[in-house]
């Protein structure tokens, strides 16, 4: 059909009188096409919430003609981009754009997908603003926007749409080939040194100024009274499971040379200090030799019983890689945590999927993340990252212009 | 037993002679709630394997964390599990307040018990929808969402959002209560009970969605704790553990409430577990409501919250979702040297294949929803 329209003007504008048939079926056409848009349900994160919310009962988008929400591209006529645009999704969300059949238009809902929103700075892995990968015909501001925000960016579109004509439709619109870097960071250095200059002509100027009224003092702002704050002694949680004492000399008697991470040495005095806290909790330090043997027998042993791996994970000081490992033991409440340095180096450690099968993503995200390689692990594959980001992103030492934005401290 | 017999008993088409091949679901499913992509090993419609591929929302939280302080960390935490944003900026408080021997006035600590459990509600009546429609029945969603914007709107005058909160503060609330808040929060609590008789009605008794849930999923215990499961997820396989009361922060100790356990870890049971946990979020709150103090909202907090050096900060809290954890590691000034997550839904999608290996694909997407997953606090 829209093929045909196109044709319409190339024969109907030479003749008397049809330029007004060209505009009134410009007219019938928009109308119809404004009040009947079919939305692909796409939605990454929290503004796909607020997406439902517009589609659900109370906000009741089919009043405005755009409830057939459709799950393929190829039935949907607007996308409504609901949540932030990663790297990896990025790829994809071009492929549903393509796939989209002409006429097409895009909502950029949210902060996020406007210009990275609160994930400007320092990610390694957002797109700041959808438009560097598909064309956005309206902007919704809002972290995230309310469901009548949608709906005043829905009936924006519909402007948008009633204001097109057939007889210069918008060609397929092009998609973007600029890689997702920062087009701010390019100009920063010299828009800082325009600023410089600016804030140098002002103080000189507001000097100049003190100087010959020098009797002038600046009004003063009535301020709030701010209210006087009291503080209030905390109370711990109380503790459940085993004492740390306890667990230490279970621990003590199978290995030799064990140490504590929150004390220099463990003495009884040190264990005691920690059995009255009660929310201390026994923080091993192990070597990577025996650290395989130290979680299995927190595992097996039954004064420990850590039947749960609640978490592992890793951390950089600037000079080694710690790996550190959160059990749990789940029939009686106490918490055991295990950490390992490692050097920079090639770290190397025995996978714990074989004792725990919840280890084998946390090890995946760790070796990713750290690039601490895991020896006999079932599925060494990367978890999260795009396939082009180089080098280990939680390391202290890891840095990538082309990506991140640095905040300025 | 019914789940070996699945594996067991191949179509009778096959003979030995099919072929297996792979299906790619999502990220752009409307099932797969978010940007999830199951990659999925097939033969005919049954599943063999099922690969879960994360990072379509990996926003790199856990970096940007190195360069904030624990109180511009708080904002970021509502966005990680947007449903339970409130839990979620509960665990940064505790984490600060740990750090820096801050305490808490004995009314913000009734307040955030109320919204905390007012939005474990929230997040089920959302989950209870969107679950109800993976399944095909669509007008549960409506009322799921109708039911869940009557709480929207008492966070909404609380603290002005109506998704992501920002609302604790390390040392108390940020706002006080507004005048009529606890008649809201009576209203909201008899609604949502007369709701879920509703709801009942509506969809547990409905043949269709028995056969669909009953049987289907089913986690063993042994393996809910191998692979981490914790929430209403664990609590359906028979894993008796609830943060609340097993791990106690907060006030959470001063209420009484049960903890509902099922042990056939199918579908069903996950369905049956959340719908009473609401009722017990309802008698928590009647119970906090009844016993709020009057006093401060805010103790005194230090004006930079620095973690010492080297000191490992651990506090987890049971989101709707189940255990949600941040660990701070100190390095003596006001960031940390390093901030990690651990969400619930991450070991839950893990154990995914465990579920569902066996079943037929459709009944992939009831595991998936009964799940409860929400994929920017898998990705982080």
């Amino acid at each position: 059909m829209a093929v045909g329209l196109d044709l319409l003007p190339r024969y109907l504008d030479p003749l008397p009188g049809g330029k007004g048939v060209v505009s009134a079926v410009d007219v019938i056409v928009n109308w119809a096409r404004a009040h009947s848009l079919w939305p692909l349900v796409y939605g990454t994160s929290c503004c796909a919430i607020e997406m439902m919310a517009t589609g659900a009962a109370r906000h009741d988008i089919a009043r405005f003609g755009a409830e057939v929400f459709r799950a393929s591209p190829r039935q949907a006529d607007l996308i409504i981009l609901a949540g932030t645009l990663t790297e990896k999704m990025a790829d994809h969300l071009v492929t549903l754009y393509q796939q989209m059949p002409d006429p097409k238009w895009v909502i950029a809902m949210g902060a996020c997908t406007i210009s990275g929103g609160p994930f400007y700075y320092d990610s390694y892995s957002v797109v700041r603003g959808a438009d560097r990968v598909v064309p956005v015909d309206v902007y919704l501001p809002g972290c995230p926007p309310r469901p009548e925000a949608l709906l005043h960016a829905l009936t924006e579109l519909q402007q948008v749409i009633k204001g097109e004509t057939i007889r210069n439709r918008r060609a397929s619109k092009e998609l973007t080939t600029a890689p997702p870097v920062d087009r701010m960071a390019v100009d920063l250095a010299a828009w800082e040194e325009e600023q410089d200059e600016h804030i140098a002509e002002v103080e000189a100027n507001k000097a100049a100024w003190k100087e010959a009224n020098p009797d002038f003092q600046a009004y003063k702002h009535p301020k709030l009274d701010k209210p006087k704050l009291e503080a209030v002694e905390r109370v711990k949680t109380p503790r459940r499971g085993a004492l740390p004492s306890a667990l230490w000399a279970a621990v003590a008697e199978r290995f030799d040379g064990l140490s504590l991470a929150t004390c220099d040495e463990v003495t009884e005095d040190a264990l005691a200090a920690m059995d009255a806290d009660s929310e201390a909790i026994l923080d091993l330090v192990i070597d990577p030799e025996r650290y395989a043997a130290l979680v299995g027998f927190l595992r097996g042993n039954e004064a420990t019983g850590c039947d749960m791996l609640h978490q592992l994970t890793a951390f950089d000081d600037g000079e080694q890689i710690s790996v550190l490992v959160h059990l749990l033991s789940v029939s009686q409440g106490h918490k055991v945590f295990v950490r390992c340095a490692l050097e920079r180096e090639a770290p190397t450690l025995p996978s714990l999927s074989g004792l725990f099968p919840a280890a084998t993503w946390h090890e995946r995200e760790t070796a990713e993340m750290f690039g601490v390689v895991f020896a006999g692990h079932p599925d060494p594959r990367r978890l999260f990252v795009a396939e082009g980001l180089k080098g280990y992103p939680l390391r202290k030492d890891w840095s990538d212009p082309s990506r991140v934005v640095a905040r300025e401290l | 037993m019914e789940r070996e017999q699945h594996i067991e008993v191949r179509p009778p088409s096959a003979g030995g002679n099919t072929e297996e091949y792979w299906l790619n679901m999502g990220p752009q499913h409307p099932a797969t709630h978010g940007v999830l992509h199951l990659i999925v090993r097939l033969d005919g419609e049954t599943v063999r394997e099922v690969k879960p591929e994360l990072g379509y929302i990996h926003r790199s939280v856990e970096k940007m964390a190195e360069n904030l302080t624990l109180l511009q960390n708080i904002h970021l935490t509502d966005r990680l599990d947007y449903l339970s944003c409130h839990m979620n900026n509960h665990a940064v408080c505790m984490v600060a307040e740990q750090a820096c021997d801050i305490g808490v006035p004995e009314r913000a600590e009734y307040i955030r018990v109320i919204v905390s459990e007012l939005q474990r509600i929230q997040s089920h009546l959302l989950w209870w929808g969107a679950f109800a429609m993976d399944i095909g029945a669509l007008s549960a969603f409506l009322y799921g969402f109708a039911e869940r914007e009557k709480i929207t709107d008492i966070f909404e005058r609380l603290c002005g959002a109506r998704l992501t909160m920002n609302y604790f503060r390390p040392g108390g609330v940020a706002q006080d209560l507004y005048d009529g808040f606890e008649q809201d929060a009576r209203q909201a609590c008899s609604d949502i009970l007369y709701a879920l008789d509703e709801y009942q009605r509506l969809v547990t008794g409905n043949l269709i969605f028995q056969e669909r849930t009953r049987g289907v999923g089913i986690l063993s215990r042994d393996k809910a704790i191998g692979y981490g499961c914790s929430g209403g997820t664990a609590r359906a396989s028979g894993l008796d553990y609830d943060v609340r009361r097993d791990d106690p922060y907060g006030i959470y100790d001063r209420f009484s409430f049960d903890v509902p356990v099922a042990t056939a870890g199918d579908c069903y049971a996950r369905y049956e577990v959340r719908m009473e946990e609401m009722r017990q979020s309802v008698q928590i709150i009647e119970q906090a409501l009844k016993d709020l103090p009057v006093g401060p909202i805010q103790a005194k907090a230090k004006p930079v919250l620095k973690i010492p050096k080297g000191l490992q900060v651990f506090r987890q809290v049971e989101t709707a979702r189940g255990s949600f954890a941040m660990t701070a590691i100190g390095d003596g000034t006001a960031t940390p040297l390093r901030v990690s997550y651990r969400s619930p839904g991450f070991m839950h999608v893990a154990a995914l294949h465990e579920m569902s290996a066996g079943f037929k694909i459709a009944d992939l997407i009831t595991i998936l929803g009964s799940l409860d997953p929400v994929i920017p606090d898998i990705d982080r």
